[in-house]
C-alpha cells in the first residue's frame, strides 16, 4: 500500500530544474511563462526546484554547446532516480539553424536517454504543459515498474 | 519599509483567479499560429525550393525507382524546424501548410516527422512529340507572338529578352541555360518541373507559362 | 499495572496526540493551506491542499545521493531526524490550552533551546555536505537565528514578567503558571502592555519558520536552496516536514503564550453541554486540539502566507538589523511596561 502511494504520489508532485545548455532564452521564457498566473503549473505540482538533487524532470533547452555539454551531463547524473528528460524545442533534438556548427555538440540524445521531445521553436506554454504531463506519467511509470 | 501590494493580495484573495485551466480547458491556437506542417503530395511537383530555403535543414528529399516511375518522398522534421514558413512561403503550388496545432510532444523521434510520397510519372510519353517541335518553335518564334504552353512548362519571349541569367539562377531544377554572349535561351524539358519561378523572377516578364 | 498504562499513555503523547502524528498532519495540511493561499493571493489556483502530502510520499520514493564531497556520512544522514525529532519532542512540551502532555517538566527555557536544535540540525547537515551554496547558506542560517533569538528571548521574558509580577512570583518561566494565569484572567492579549510583544512574536514567527521575506538562508534562486543544495530523496522530504512542523510549533507556542485563555472558554462550554469525568477531559482536549489547529491556521495566513504574497526577499543584513531595530524595540517596550507593573 506505501508502494502504491508513492507511485500515486510520484504523478502529483513532479519537481522541474531548467538547464539552459546555449539557448537563445525564446525557450526559457516560455518555460517560466508557464509557472505564471496565466498558466499556473503548481496547480498540477510542478515547481521548480533549485537544485537539480532535488528535481524528478529535468527540462533541457538549446542546442548543447561543446561549452555547456559537460555541465549538461554532471547536472543531469546528479538528478535522483527515477527521474526523466526533456528537451524543449528543435534546438536539444537537433541542433535546429545551429546545426554544423562547430561550437554545437547536439543533439543531447547522443549522450543520454531523452523521455520526451516538445517540438516548437519555442513552444508553447499549453505544448510545454502537454510535454510535461506526459513525463510526470513516464516517471509513474518508472516508480511503479521498480 | 513599504509593501505596494497589499491591497492587491486581500483582493485577489476574494476574487476570481486569472487562469486559463489548460489542459482541463482545451485552447486554441491564436490566428495565423504557425504550428503543426501538413504537406499536400497531390499538389507537390518536386522542385526541390523548400530545401533549398529551409534554414534549419528540417526538409529531405528522397525519390526511390518504382514501376510507374519515381517514388519521390519529402519528409519534414518539426524537431529541426524554426516554424518560419519560409517553405511554404516559396512554395509556387501551396503544397506545404502551418496549422494551428501546437501539440507536438512526442516520446520517439520518428513520431515528429511529417511525410508524404507522391508518384511522379516517367516523362515516356511527353517528351518524343514536343522535342522536334522544340526546336522547331525557337526560330519561328521570331516573328510570331510567343504563346504559352499548354503542358505547364516556360516559353521565353526572345523580343523582349535581355539574357540576364536570373531566371537560370533561380532555377530550382537547374533546367534553364543561358549563354549571355550567344544569346540563347534553353530550356531542358526533361528536367523541368513547371513551378514558374523563372517567369516569377524574371525582370523583364519575358517568361510565359 | 499503573506503571504499564502510564508507559502506555506516554507513548500515546509522544505518537499519537501532541506528539508525532498531530504533527505530521497538522503541519502538512498548514503547510498546504499556506502554498494555496499565497497562490489565491497572487491571483493563481495553486496547488490542492494536499500537495504536501505528495511531495513528502513522493520524496519518500526518490534515491538518496550522498554527495562524494561530504565530510561525514552520518552527520549528514542523521541531521535531519535530530531536527524533526527535537521538533516533535518540543511539540510535546507547548501547552494546548489547559492540556500538557509532559506538565512541569519543561518551561520556556528549555523550549528556547529546543527551538535551536531543528535549526543547527540545518546547519550541520549543510556544512556535512561540503557544497560551497551550503556554506552560503550556512552562514546566513546562523545570522538569521541570531537575529530572531534577540526579539523571541525579550518576548518570553516579558511574558514571563507579566505573569509572574501578577501572581508575585517576581519572574516566572513556568508555562504551567502562565496557562493557569490565563485561564483565571483571560488571555494575555488583552493586556496592553503585551501588545506590542505579541506584535513582535508575529514578526518573528516568519523568521524562525524561514519563511518568504527572511529566507536568505534557503534562498533557491541565488544559492540553490542553500543548505539543502546536496540533499535529496528521504532525508530532504523529512527536512521539508520539518519545515512544516516548525510553522505549527511557532504558531502553537504563540497561541499558548498570548491566547491561553481560550481553553478556559472551552472547558466551560463542555462543562455546559452536561459532560462530566473522563468524557468531559476527552472530548476537551479533542475541541482544544480543533481550537488550536484553527488558531494555528489563522495565523499561520497572516503571518507567513499574506507576508509572503507582498514582499521580497531581504538581504540578511536587512534581516537582522530587522529584527535588532523594529521586533526588539517593540519586545523591549512590553518588557518596560511590564517590569512597571503595568
Amino acid at each position: 500500500m506505501f508502494k502504491k502511494l508513492i507511485a500515486e504520489s510520484m504523478g502529483k508532485s513532479p519537481w522541474l530544474f531548467h538547464i539552459n545548455a546555449g539557448s537563445c532564452n525564446g525557450c526559457d521564457i516560455e518555460l517560466v511563462s508557464v509557472l505564471t498566473p496565466r498558466y499556473d503549473a503548481e496547480r498540477l505540482g510542478f515547481k521548480l526546484a533549485g537544485s537539480p538533487r532535488h528535481a524528478d524532470i529535468v527540462v533541457v533547452t538549446g542546442p548543447v554547446t561543446t561549452q555547456s555539454l559537460p555541465r549538461v551531463l554532471r547536472a543531469i547524473s546528479q538528478v535522483p532516480e527515477p527521474r526523466c528528460i526533456v528537451t524543449m524545442g528543435s534546438c536539444p533534438q537537433s541542433g535546429n539553424v545551429f546545426k554544423g556548427s562547430y561550437s554545437v555538440a547536439g543533439p543531447l540524445s547522443k549522450y543520454v536517454h531523452v523521455d520526451v521531445d516538445v517540438a516548437g521553436c519555442a513552444p508553447k506554454p499549453q505544448a510545454v504543459i502537454d510535454g510535461l504531463a506526459l513525463a510526470t506519467k513516464i516517471l509513474k511509470e518508472k516508480r511503479e515498474a521498480k | 519599509m513599504d509593501f505596494p501590494f497589499v491591497k492587491e493580495a486581500v483582493k485577489q484573495l476574494f476574487s476570481k483567479t486569472s487562469c486559463a485551466m489548460y489542459p482541463a480547458v482545451p485552447s486554441e491556437a491564436a490566428p495565423h499560429y504557425r504550428g503543426r506542417i501538413v504537406y499536400h503530395p497531390e499538389l507537390c511537383i518536386n522542385c526541390g525550393m523548400c530545401e533549398r530555403v529551409c534554414s534549419g535543414n528540417a526538409i529531405t528529399r528522397s525519390s526511390e525507382k518504382v514501376e510507374e516511375g519515381e517514388k519521390i518522398t519529402m519528409t519534414f522534421n518539426l524537431g529541426s524546424c524554426t516554424f518560419c514558413a519560409t517553405c511554404a512561403d516559396f512554395c509556387s503550388r501551396h503544397a506545404i501548410e502551418f496549422t494551428g496545432d501546437y501539440h507536438m510532444v512526442a516520446t520517439k523521434e520518428e513520431d515528429l516527422l511529417v511525410s508524404g510520397s507522391f508518384i511522379k510519372k516517367p516523362p515516356v510519353k511527353k517528351p518524343a512529340p514536343p522535342k522536334p517541335a522544340a526546336p522547331a518553335a525557337a526560330p519561328a518564334a521570331g516573328a510570331a507572338p510567343v504563346k504559352p504552353r499548354d503542358d505547364g512548362k516556360p516559353v521565353n519571349d526572345p523580343s523582349k529578352c535581355v539574357y540576364c541569367t536570373l531566371c537560370a539562377k533561380k532555377c530550382p531544377a537547374g533546367a534553364l541555360e543561358v549563354d549571355r554572349a550567344a544569346k540563347t535561351w534553353t530550356l531542358d524539358e526533361d528536367k523541368c518541373v513547371g513551378c514558374g519561378t523563372c517567369a516569377e523572377a524574371c525582370p523583364k516578364k519575358c517568361i510565359l507559362i | 499495572m499503573s506503571i504499564v498504562m502510564s508507559a502506555l499513555q506516554y507513548l500515546g503523547y509522544i505518537l499519537i496526540f501532541p506528539g508525532f502524528l498531530f504533527c505530521f498532519l497538522a503541519g502538512l495540511l498548514l503547510c498546504g493551506i499556506d502554498r494555496k493561499l499565497v497562490a489565491k493571493m497572487q491571483k493563481r489556483v495553486g496547488p490542492p491542499i494536499l500537495q504536501p502530502f505528495y511531495d513528502f510520499f513522493k520524496l519518500c520514493g526518490k534515491e538518496t545521493i550522498i554527495p562524494a564531497a561530504a565530510s561525514s556520512k552520518t552527520v549528514f544522514l542523521m541531521a535531519p531526524l535530530v531536527g524533526l525529532a527535537s521538533l516533535v519532542v518540543l511539540q510535546l512540551f507547548i501547552p494546548v490550552f489547559n492540556f500538557t502532555a509532559f506538565s512541569g517538566m519543561a518551561d520556556i527555557i528549555v523550549i528556547l533551546y529546543l527551538l535551536l536544535i531543528p535549526a543547527l540540525a540545518n546547519i550541520l547537515g549543510g556544512a556535512a555536505s561540503g557544497s560551497p551554496y551550503a556554506g552560503v547558506g550556512l552562514s546566513r542560517e546562523m545570522v538569521t537565528i541570531i537575529a530572531c533569538e534577540l526579539p523571541l528571548v525579550l518576548v518570553l521574558l516579558s511574558v514571563g514578567k507579566a505573569v509572574g509580577s501578577a501572581t508575585g512570583e517576581g519572574l516566572t518561566f513556568s508555562f504551567s503558571s502562565i496557562m493557569a494565569y490565563q485561564a483565571a484572567h483571560g488571555s494575555l492579549i488583552l493586556k496592553a502592555s503585551m501588545i506590542p510583544a505579541a506584535v513582535a512574536m508575529l514578526m518573528v514567527i516568519p523568521g524562525e519558520t524561514g519563511s518568504h521575506p527572511f529566507d536568505a538562508a534557503e534562498a533557491e534562486t541565488e544559492i540553490c536552496e542553500g543548505l539543502l543544495a546536496e540533499y535529496s530523496g528521504p532525508p530532504l522530504g523529512i527536512f521539508k516536514l520539518s519545515h512544516a512542523i516548525k510553522m505549527l510549533t511557532m504558531t502553537s507556542l504563540f497561541v499558548a503564550l498570548f491566547l491561553g485563555g481560550i481553553g478556559g472558554g472551552i472547558e466551560s462550554l463542555v462543562a455546559l453541554a452536561g459532560l462530566s469525568g473522563a468524557a468531559a477531559g476527552g472530548v476537551s482536549v479533542l475541541l482544544e486540539a480543533i481550537v488550536l489547529f484553527l488558531l494555528c491556521v489563522v495565523l499561520t495566513v497572516v503571518c507567513i502566507s499574506f507576508v509572503h504574497a507582498v514582499t521580497a526577499r531581504l538581504k540578511i543584513e536587512q534581516i537582522f538589523k530587522f529584527y535588532w531595530t523594529v521586533a526588539s524595540g517593540l519586545a523591549l517596550i512590553s518588557l518596560v511596561l511590564a517590569w512597571y507593573g503595568l
